[in-house]
């Protein structure tokens, strides 16, 4: 059996009539245990700091950037008219973007029962709510008066008013901070035994305490697992649409709107798409470096890479298909608007952007055909970084695009990000990564329960379910 | 409890047997054993699994958990609070209309009303489970065994609570025993209860005081009043750097903040340059154009100073000059020259319009309206607004003139209708409020109320003769 093989075996070879193993090496549930909270429990790398430092940096500069646009206003930002969303929303659309793997991988590959998914599903959760906490940042601070922010939601107010339920802007927050809250239920109940290990195996009084009120008093009882699993089928089956929804409902943002080169119907399908690509190659960027350094090969394969490399083909090919037809629909539709913004987009002065995000977006992504790319991890994260920034262009593509040249040529512009727009991003990846790394630190990064229930049991049961 | 009436003495630190644990290192292992205690009719026990065991289930004999209809029931409720919170909101407390759509229709609530139904279900889901599981339960006796840390690890337990009828310390010892476990051990309650530490009390009191103090300042900030003004946390657009009406400046010449329109401004609607007699009264426009207008407010404004400097000993008598008795003083002279220039100016002397009945009708109904509660329905200056003004005695009411003077009979069309456009002395300017059609068919009524009080009966026609004549 694969799991008492100390010999390495090529789990991206398929062999007819066997399942490839989804842990390897010399693994019992013992040692998967101790792979798992080894980076919790044992002294912690220098690296670790220095990453920390430099990210809590960036964080830091991204919070002081905040303050500075509260106290003076959004006129530190490139926004000037004609294009009043300028990087913000571009931020937000990518952020949330990249926050669709997570819930992906845990609901629908959960509900398609593909295994494979227990190696990632914990670290892409973590993942998709970090990154949908630096999603929210963006429209937050983009309102302007910012202590205002509670104008977004249905609360008794002095001015006996409502917000607008049929604008696109209202379901956006109703759709992102449901989809926040559902990623983060779902999370920490599929950590909820893992903080019970780590508890268990805590010696210092800290660590027990925190992880004891964390894990809620789990024992592991088989009364407690059955309704555990039901509460995660459900839970599984309520994200799995919630997902489509979420970024279907970014879309409408743009395509309620009556703005050329936005009010399309391909929107929805498109961004859904977009997002899940973002989203997987942002898992495979930060899990190619983690599984080497935290030491988590044997969990986390090279067939689980593939296996997402093979996700991103998919969607980056949809994605490329959305792009051509756009183009098809701007001239088949006969509106002269239209077919003027699909030119400018892709001749006028933003046609700079347009290519970087043709080529990141529809071409990288086809070098995973080859099968040395797709198996080879440091081409996969090269090849993942491209996508990261042809999704960036995407969005900004659409965002500024469109708004910097509309229907009347009189108000024309063209847009120029100033020094805060460049360092807010910048920022936002410190805030992303800052997150990252705590969670890489003090919690479990692979779901080491459901990853058990996958092997084999010993004595040469296989578990099938 | 049977038990206490045969044991009354027992102290309470002795410690109670509160049941057994099996250890087992293979789960195939847990699942035969746990067949085997099924079987033999316990009811209270349970197995503990560090991963989701498959095929336990049926081995212990767990019923279907009642969760998926708690997650249905709060993914309903879910779906009924968003559809009635934006029908209530937008289409009933607050209706939203817009571009003349319906007020509620459900296409455009789809949206959120799934975003509350996922939220509220996967509330259920995780609260449900919790809840069902007795959970967070952060003491349990278990955690107690050191064997028992590894159920989290790579170890399976059977444990076996001694409240079960069918326990027996050494009965069902013997049978975990027959099941073939690694391990088998008790677990007992504590012998004294543990304590919360002894300041724990005292912080959360203080804690909750602290907690108190920012809502206390509220409520009372609330509950009473202050003459400082409100502070501005935030400064919204309260104090904004820009220029208003009223203030003054260094930034022009003239030290005004409110600049007057450009010389040749016509503003939206006001060109009346095509039909000077209708709009203005004139024949033509004097070279100096501000004369019109100006000359009125200046008189109103010494009007001001006149009510300002004197002091009321003589109200009656003051009260009834005219503008012509007033003493002379500076500001009088000066409304004394307006009056001359404004005399010099080239009024029209016929209406600039044709004169039908229809316009004297509505002249009738326009003076009855604006100008009769002050100047009396025949025009003596006898409105009740005047008469209960003279009554007062404030001394700053100026009776309005009669329209049988031979001054008033004398002033050419144009000057009334001036008049009425700009006002003069107290009364004010009508020309906002009376469209200059109205103007000038109030002035034709004035006109036919004037010829009223001096016409010579023999010139009558014979058919109002008629009229006059007739008793009925």
């Amino acid at each position: 059996m694969a799991s008492v093989t100390a010999k390495p075996i090529d789990t991206t070879i398929e062999v007819p009539g066997k399942r490839t193993p989804l842990v390897t090496g010399a693994h019992d549930y013992g040692t998967v245990t101790d792979a798992v909270c080894r980076l919790a429990e044992c002294k912690t790398p220098t690296a670790w700091y220095v990453a920390l430092g430099i990210s809590a940096s960036l964080m830091g500069m991204l919070f002081g950037l905040i303050g500075y646009l509260i106290i003076t206003g959004v006129g530190v930002w490139g926004n000037r008219s004609p294009v009043f969303w300028g990087w913000p929303i571009v931020n937000f659309v990518f952020w949330v973007g990249i926050g669709h793997a997570g819930t992906l991988i845990s609901a629908i590959l959960f509900l398609f029962r593909q295994n494979w998914r227990t190696g990632i599903n914990r670290a892409a959760e973590a993942m998709t709510i970090f990154a949908v906490i630096c999603a929210g940042v963006f429209p937050g601070i983009h309102i302007g008066r910012v202590w205002l922010a509670y104008w977004l939601f249905p609360i008794p107010n002095q001015m006996a008013m409502w917000p607008n339920f049929r604008s696109p802007l209202l379901w956006d927050v109703f759709a992102v901070s449901t989809y926040a809250t559902v990623s983060l239920l779902f999370w920490y109940m599929g950590m909820i035994p893992d903080l019970a290990t780590l508890r268990d195996r805590a010696t210092g009084k800290i660590q027990q305490f925190a992880y004891g009120l964390f894990s809620l008093g789990w024992n592991g009882s088989s009364r407690h697992w059955h309704r555990y699993e039901r509460a995660y089928l459900l839970l599984a089956a309520l994200a799995a649409p919630l997902v489509l929804s979420v970024h279907t409902i970014v879309s409408f943002d743009f395509a309620v709107s009556q703005l050329p080169g936005w009010h399309t119907t391909i929107f929805p399908p498109y961004f859904v798409a977009g997002a899940v690509f973002s989203g997987f190659a942002m898992v495979l960027t930060l899990m190619i470096p983690a599984r080497t350094i935290c030491g988590i090969q044997d969990l986390l394969t090279d067939r689980h890479l593939e296996n997402m490399t093979k996700v991103i083909i998919a969607t980056g090919t949809m994605v490329g298909y959305a792009y051509a037809m756009e183009f098809f629909i701007a001239w088949y539709g006969g509106n002269r608007y239209e077919t003027f913004a699909f030119i400018n987009r892709a001749f006028g002065p933003y046609a700079w952007a347009y290519w970087i995000m043709v080529s990141c977006n529809v071409i990288s992504p086809q070098l995973f055909w080859i099968k040395k790319i797709r198996t080879t991890p440091w081409m996969i994260f090269v090849v993942c970084v491209f996508v990261n920034i042809g999704m960036w262009f995407e969005r900004f593509v659409i965002t500024v695009t469109s708004l910097s040249r509309d229907f009347l040529p009189s108000s024309w512009g063209y847009f120029k990000p100033t020094i805060v727009d460049v360092l807010m991003l910048i920022g936002s990846f410190g805030l992303f990564m800052t997150l990252f790394l705590l969670f890489c630190k003090f919690l479990p990064m692979v779901a080491m329960a459901e990853v058990k229930s996958v092997m084999p049991r010993p004595g040469g049961k296989s578990d099938h379910h | 409890m049977a038990t206490t009436i045969e044991q009354p003495v027992k102290t309470k630190a002795e410690p109670e047997l509160l049941g057994l644990l099996a250890e087992f290192d293979d789960p195939n292992a847990l699942i035969e054993a746990s067949k085997k205690v099924r079987d033999a009719g316990y009811r209270k026990w349970d197995t503990h699994t560090p991963f989701p065991l498959h095929g336990i289930d049926e081995a212990m004999g767990i019923k279907w958990t009642i969760l998926p209809w708690i997650v249905a029931a709060c993914g309903l409720t879910g779906g009924t609070i968003a559809i009635g919170m934006q029908y209530w909101m937008n289409a009933v407390n607050y209706p939203f209309l817009i571009s003349g759509k319906p007020l509620f229709s459900i296409p455009a609530c789809i949206p959120i009303t799934f975003e509350l139904s996922v939220l509220l279900a996967a509330f259920g889901a995780f609260f449900g489970m919790l809840v069902l599981n007795q959970l967070p339960k952060l003491y349990n006796p278990l955690f107690k065994s050191e064997a028992f840390r590894r159920a989290t690890n790579d170890r399976f337990f059977i444990s076996m609570d001694a409240k079960d009828a069918k326990f027996s310390e050494i009965d069902s010892g013997e049978f975990l025993h027959s099941l073939n476990p690694i391990g088998v051990e008790e677990f007992w309650s504590d012998v004294e209860s543990p304590k919360l530490p002894r300041n724990l009390k005292l912080a959360l009191a203080l804690v909750g005081v602290l907690l108190l103090m920012p809502p206390a300042l509220v409520a009372y900030k609330r509950s009473t009043t202050t003459n400082s003004p409100r502070i501005h946390i935030v400064p919204d657009m309260d104090f904004q750097p820009k220029l208003k009406a009223q203030n003054t400046t260094n930034l022009f010449p003239d030290g005004r903040e409110v600049r007057p329109n450009i010389k040749g401004t016509i503003p939206r609607g006001q060109f009346k340059d095509d039909n000077i007699p209708f709009y203005y009264g004139l024949k033509y426009l004097p070279e100096d154009q501000d004369v019109v207008v100006i000359a009125l407010q200046d008189e109103k404004k010494t009007d001001a100073k006149k009510t300002e400097e004197k002091p009321p000993a003589d109200p009656k008598a003051d009260a009834a000059k005219t503008p012509a008795e007033k003493p002379a003083d500076p500001a009088v002279d000066a409304a004394a020259a307006e009056a001359s220039k404004l005399e010099k100016l080239p009024w029209v002397t016929e209406f600039p319009m044709p004169v039908t009945e229809k316009m004297m009708a509505r002249g009738k109904e326009r003076y009855r309206i604006y100008c009769s509660a002050c100047h009396g329905l025949g025009g003596e200056g006898d409105g009740l607004v005047s008469l209960r003004a003279m009554d007062l005695q404030q001394g700053t009411w100026v009776k309005p003139a009669s329209y049988h003077t031979d001054n008033v009979r004398k002033l050419p069309v144009g000057r009334l209708y001036h008049t009425i456009t700009h006002g003069v002395r107290k009364m004010p300017a009508y020309g906002a409020q009376v469209p200059p059609e109205d103007r000038w068919a109030i002035v034709l009524y004035l006109r036919a109320l004037q010829k009223s009080h001096e016409i010579d009966a023999t010139t009558i026609p014979e058919a109002e003769k008629r009229k006059l004549r007739d008793t009925k």
